[in-house]
């Protein structure tokens, strides 16, 4: 997948990767690793140009891919020592920080055993180890939860919550898993079809989708159809609507609708959208029909639209 | 006692100050208006119950009071003991850990260093633990290949005890020996060198695609030459132990235990050079192809019968066809004898094939390692980082 005029500013701390499958993480990555020459633009990595200065970069950044990228017939600390050696690092320094790295990842009193004994949790911990033994200034996590059960999801998730606020570095980290993205980072980076889709604060994006969320108690056709015929969009689901919070009057006009069709209100709130509920706001307006984000990563879709809307980044009005 | 329960009307109390003291007021509390379950359950059976409830109610479900209340507000009143229920994801598991991150403020060294690691990890693992893990086969097939690469120099080494000079003409150094020590077809070029090399190059790279360990090189500041030419050079490096190493060993025991002068090695030198000209050539052809079939595949079965196949089917297919056709032109197929015709013209011994000239020879192994080097350089530029 080609990336296309895509502009980006990623700051400091973590920062979330998502869009569903072919968005161009993966060349994403690649780029910013600077294993693939960009035909045209520029772009600077810790400021190092990702053009010419490919080795620097990934010199500076810790990489933990998705795959399995550990040899099953090493154990843990030499393959966490030799990740060092591959950067350069003196054999007895990488040593003491293979030590300090696995240590750090929970892995202790297992890094003297072979990686094929190990966990699904284990190697991902391993994985961690290598991408932060040099102590680099960017880690780029590539689906770091990815097949953890919850006890190893809940320490991945921790390990790299700690390692952005304790260690002070910058995590980007790519997901399917939109909790654990939430979680984590404070920004996200939306692609789709190797454009921009969104960026930004979690916080900020979230806004888009304000909704008030109540529950019917009798009459909730009667209310939705009163509802969208006042000009509400409603979505909803059983008993429980969410109506699109696009005007102060709102809740004055819900109740009015309800009293015109004799509908019971028994609960009305603000509804705070998780990014999840983002994600399928922002792949909605591209056009996509789609139930949930699963859907979306595990499905290849068809495009009706290929743009995001002018004021999510993309091109299209 | 409120006004007008009296039976006899007393005088009223003179008054006195009262002191008031503003009370808040009661904080509002939800409605308590879920219906009496008949069985007292505990607060995790209660959200069971109000859980099940839901899932199974939708808009078309006949309205009864108690699945209104349950679909509205759940079935509890909302006064679960908290605490207990937050001490349950608090239990102490024993286990003392703690989680420091540790900086390091060192310096990366450059490249040389990196490709040294390479060269070091793959080389000392034929050794050692905690590197290349080779397998146990391969090492020992390594040291018995090494010790009967050696039986030349032992018998030179005997032939000098015993002082038989028909015994030393027959195993000590001359053009012959040395030729032989090299690219004599049985036994080094059949049951030791083709498959020192199949043993070493079967998982040199095929075993990185497998396990994806080519993201932990590509993810480095490391380029693909350098990973390729570490790779090429390691396995080359072992290879050259066995062959040259044995090689010199050889020809110095013949300097030692027949204490030879200068006059001596001066003579013979040019033809140690040729033989040792003809081991590299012969390692670098076997490399070249070995890693080529390396790089294509994702085991270490694939390539290695594949090197044995091409170098042993080939000389198989050209002794064939010169039998029955007395012809010797398929030999150019044959990484091995375009390596024994190239490298009896070095060490200047009788030459076996002699209807064609050895450049014919030499043209055929450079083309044979072009593709092969083509073949591997385009693979490894394949290789992936983010998958593979």
């Amino acid at each position: 997948m080609a990336l296309e005029n895509l502009n980006l500013d990623i700051k400091k701390g973590a920062t979330g990767l998502l869009g569903p499958n072919g968005a161009g993480k993966s060349t994403f990555l690649k780029t910013i690793l600077g294993l693939i020459q960009a035909t045209s633009g520029e772009g600077t990595v810790l400021g190092h140009d990702i053009r010419t200065e490919g080795a620097a970069i990934r010199a500076r950044i810790g990489y933990m891919p998705e795959y399995d990228a550990l040899n099953p017939d090493m154990d843990a600390i030499n393959q966490v020592r030799y990740s060092g050696e591959l950067l350069g690092m003196n054999p007895i320094i990488a040593l003491q920080r293979a030590h300090a790295s696995l240590q750090y990842v929970g892995l202790g009193e297992q890094r003297y055993r072979e990686i094929k004994s190990f966990s699904t949790g284990m190697k991902q911990a391993t994985k961690l180890a290598c991408a932060i033994i040099h102590d680099p200034e960017l880690i780029i996590a590539d689906e770091p939860s990815n097949g953890l059960d919850s006890t190893a999801r809940e320490f991945m998730i921790d390990t790299l919550i700690n390692t952005v606020k304790q260690g002070d570095r910058s995590v980007l980290m790519a997901s399917h898993l939109m909790d654990d993205v939430e979680r984590v980072c404070d920004d996200i980076v939306l692609l789709h079809k190797g454009k921009l889709a969104a960026q930004g604060r979690i916080e900020d994006l979230k806004a888009i989708d304000r909704e008030i969320e109540i529950h019917v108690w009798g009459g909730a056709s009667k209310l939705e159809a009163a509802m969208i015929q006042r000009g509400m969009r409603v979505r909803r689901e059983g008993r429980v609507m969410r109506i699109a919070h696009e005007s102060e009057e709102l809740t004055s006009e819900i109740l009015l609708c309800a009293s015109q069709v004799g509908a019971q209100i028994r609960r009305m709130h603000e509804y705070e959208a998780s990014l999840e509920d983002l994600f399928l706001v922002i792949m909605e307006n591209l056009g996509y029909d789609v139930k949930s984000s699963e859907d979306l990563f595990s499905h290849p879709i068809h495009a009706r639209k290929v743009d995001a809307p002018g004021h999510m980044g993309g091109g299209a009005s | 006692m409120s006004e007008g329960e009296g039976i006899e009307p007393q005088p009223l109390p003179s008054p006195q100050p009262v002191a008031i003291t503003p009370q808040p007021l009661p904080q509002p509390q939800p409605m308590a208006i879920a219906p009496q379950l008949p069985i007292p359950l505990s607060p995790q059976q209660m959200q069971h119950v109000a859980t099940e409830d839901i899932q199974m109610a939708t808009a078309e479900t006949p309205v009864t009071g108690q699945a209104r209340m349950d679909t509205a507000w759940g079935s509890s009143e909302g006064d679960e003991d908290i605490s207990e229920m937050a001490s349950i994801g608090q239990t102490d598991s024993g286990e003392i850990f703690k989680q420091n991150y540790e900086p390091w403020r060192g310096e990366l060294n450059p490249r040389w260093m990196r490709n040294w690691a390479i060269l070091r990890h793959h080389i000392l693992g034929i050794f050692k633990k905690g590197h290349r893990p080779w397998g146990i086969p391969t090492r020992i097939f390594l040291v018995l290949v090494f010790f009967a690469s050696l039986s030349d120099a032992a018998l030179t080494l005997l032939s000098s005890l015993i002082g038989d000079a028909e015994f030393h003409s027959f195993w000590g150094v001359n053009r012959d020996n040395l030729y032989g020590h090299v690219l004599g077809f049985f036994p080094r070029n059949v049951m030791y060198y083709p498959i020192v090399a199949a043993l070493l190059v079967g998982g040199v790279i095929s075993e990185d695609r497998l396990h994806g360990t080519s993201a932990l090189y590509f993810s480095r500041p490391i380029n693909r030459f350098d990973y390729v030419g570490m790779k090429y050079a390691s396995v080359a490096f072992i290879q050259a132990i066995i062959i040259i190493f044995t090689l010199f060993l050889y020809y110095l025991t013949e300097i030692m235990a027949f204490g030879r002068g200068w006059a001596w090695i001066v003579d013979t030198f040019p033809i140690f050079l040729g033989a040792l000209m003809g081991g590299v050539l012969l390692i670098i052809t076997y490399t070249s192809i070995g890693l080529a079939l390396s790089s294509v595949s994702k085991g270490k079965f694939f390539p290695g019968i594949g090197l044995l196949a091409i170098i042993l089917g080939t000389k198989t297919l050209a002794i064939i066809v010169k039998n029955l056709f007395d012809r010797e032109i398929l030999y150019l197929l044959s990484p091995y004898d375009c390596l024994a015709h190239v490298g009896q013209t070095l060490v200047k011994t009788q030459p076996t094939y002699d209807q064609y000239s050895w450049t014919w020879s030499l043209a055929s192994l450079i083309v044979m390692n072009a593709i092969a080097l083509y073949v591997l350089s385009s693979r490894v530029s394949s290789m992936e980082v983010t998958r593979e």
